[in-house]
């Protein structure tokens, strides 16, 4: 009788301590670092999925700050301009340029000029054909540009600005002499780029208009010169 | 709480990318034609100063300015790894745009014209639009301003017609020598219609017709025909 208790109370002790073998105590983490490759027994019914580590660190996130475009120029042009009859004057006008590739860009214009006396007012002594008012000539147009000849100019070893010759041409309006006449303009200019936001151009046009001002109608050619200076934005 | 990770705000700076292709080709000058001045290896980053047409001022990590091209700039990535991405315009943002502006040129009633329009989208079909126009003939000059729908009918087309509709005022001053000129403004109403094809980038050309009734002060109302064709932009 002892030695069934006996036998059975071995029995039992096997079997717990096989299962306590089995089982994983929590300071068997810390204690059996694993060094090798685990290969994993599917025949182990009591195996252990192994523990997916939960990112404690959300994901970066980025703001994109936005990208200022530098498409357009506003600028003021100076220079001379040749008024059909009416002789030749200072002009002044107001530029604005908007890129829309690096071959063409579209600009408009604003300019104001002073036409003198025709030749005929000049040896009649006081004829007077126009009033001072009348003699200001008011244009502006709207023009579609192509750069045909970008570059670089160079002074000096240091510097290197970027220049472009380019070509212009449009439509607009003139007003002259009590008039508003529809005109053509086209013309050639010069832009050197001194910094990345400053534009000097040379510009050379033609603003044609079609006029009966003095009598017959006749397409009148006002060649304009102009040097400007114009800031990116 | 504390450490609780910032989004990595920097409205007020430049933009940071990481060149990730072998190498990132800076430019002298924003154009195909400037040659080569300097190259940034994969791993470095720089920053974008800002862009002029489809070219970007780039500012290196040792301080180095120059100019990338889109196509460049296009494998280029973001601090989270993400492609960076430059969008000129295309078909898709033609079709679902906001606002568009342009300007055209025809004649009204044998007399030039000089037009500038704007427009904003109230559905991709239908937009709401102000044009204001100058005209400039031999026995009058003057101005018409409108301001109507558009219906589009397939703005997805490269090529849709579409129809206008709308009210406007026309100032006119005669031009003329006998008689003292008198400036005289009216109302009119419009219909009209017309074709607008996508070109490239942001880019379209519209050609238009409208029949204009201006509501005189006399007995009979008078009618203009106005064409014009141009191009214009969305954004």
């Amino acid at each position: 009788m002892e030695s069934r208790i006996r036998v059975l109370l071995l029995g039992l002790s096997c079997c717990l301590m096989g299962g306590c073998a089995s089982l994983h105590w929590p300071w068997h983490h810390k204690a059996a670092p694993v060094t090798a490759p685990v290969t994993a027994n599917t025949d182990d019914d009591n195996a252990v999925p192994p523990t997916v580590i939960e990112p404690e660190v959300d994901r970066r996130k980025i703001t994109v700050p936005k990208i200022k475009a530098h498409d357009s120029e506003l600028g003021i042009n100076f220079g001379i301009m040749s008024i059909e009859d009416f002789d030749t004057g200072p002009v002044s006008s107001l530029r604005y340029d908007y890129h829309l590739t690096e071959d063409y860009f579209f600009e408009a214009n604003y300019g104001r000029a002073k036409g003198g006396k025709t030749s005929y007012e000049e040896l009649s002594g006081n004829v007077q054909l126009l009033t001072d008012a009348e003699r200001q000539f008011t244009y502006y147009n709207v023009s579609l540009g192509y750069n045909f000849l970008p570059g670089e100019i160079f002074i000096g070893r240091k510097l290197a600005m970027t220049s472009a010759l380019y070509m212009i041409g449009g439509i607009g309006s003139v007003k002259f002499g009590g008039d508003q006449n529809f005109s053509l303009n086209f013309g050639s200019g010069f832009r050197v780029l001194p910094t990345n936001w400053l534009s000097i151009h040379l510009d050379v046009q033609d603003i044609a208009i079609k006029s009966d001002l003095l009598g017959v109608y006749r397409i009148k050619n006002n060649m304009e010169a102009t040097i400007g200076a114009s800031a990116f934005f | 709480m504390a450490l609780a990770p910032t989004p990595a705000r920097a409205a007020h700076e430049s933009l940071q990318l990481f060149v990730t292709e072998p190498y990132l080709e800076l430019h002298t000058g924003p154009g195909r034609g400037y040659p080569v001045q300097q190259v940034v290896e994969r791993g470095e980053s720089v920053r974008v100063l800002f862009r002029r047409t489809d070219w970007f001022r780039i500012r290196t990590e040792s301080g180095f300015e120059g100019w990338a091209d889109a196509a460049s700039m296009n494998k280029l990535r973001l601090a989270d790894g993400t492609r960076f991405s430059y969008n000129p315009g295309n078909r898709e943002g033609y079709a679902t745009h906001r606002w568009e502006a342009g300007i055209t040129a025809g004649s009204v009633d044998g007399a030039s014209l000089i037009s500038g329009f704007a427009g904003l989208s109230i559905t991709d079909h239908l937009h709401a639009e102000l044009t204001a126009s100058q005209f400039l003939g031999d026995v009058s000059t003057g101005y018409i301003y409108d301001v109507g729908l558009m219906h589009i009918f397939a703005p997805e087309w490269r090529l849709s017609p579409f129809l206008t509709l709308g009210t406007g005022w026309e100032v006119v001053n005669p031009l003329t020598t006998l008689t003292a000129s008198q400036v005289r403004g009216s109302q009119t109403a419009y219909v009209g219609g017309g074709l607008r094809m996508y070109m490239t980038r942001r880019f379209f050309v519209r050609a238009e017709f409208r029949n204009h009734e201006v509501f005189t002060h006399t007995n009979f109302n008078e009618v203009q025909d106005e064409w014009k064709v141009g191009f214009g932009f969305y954004f």
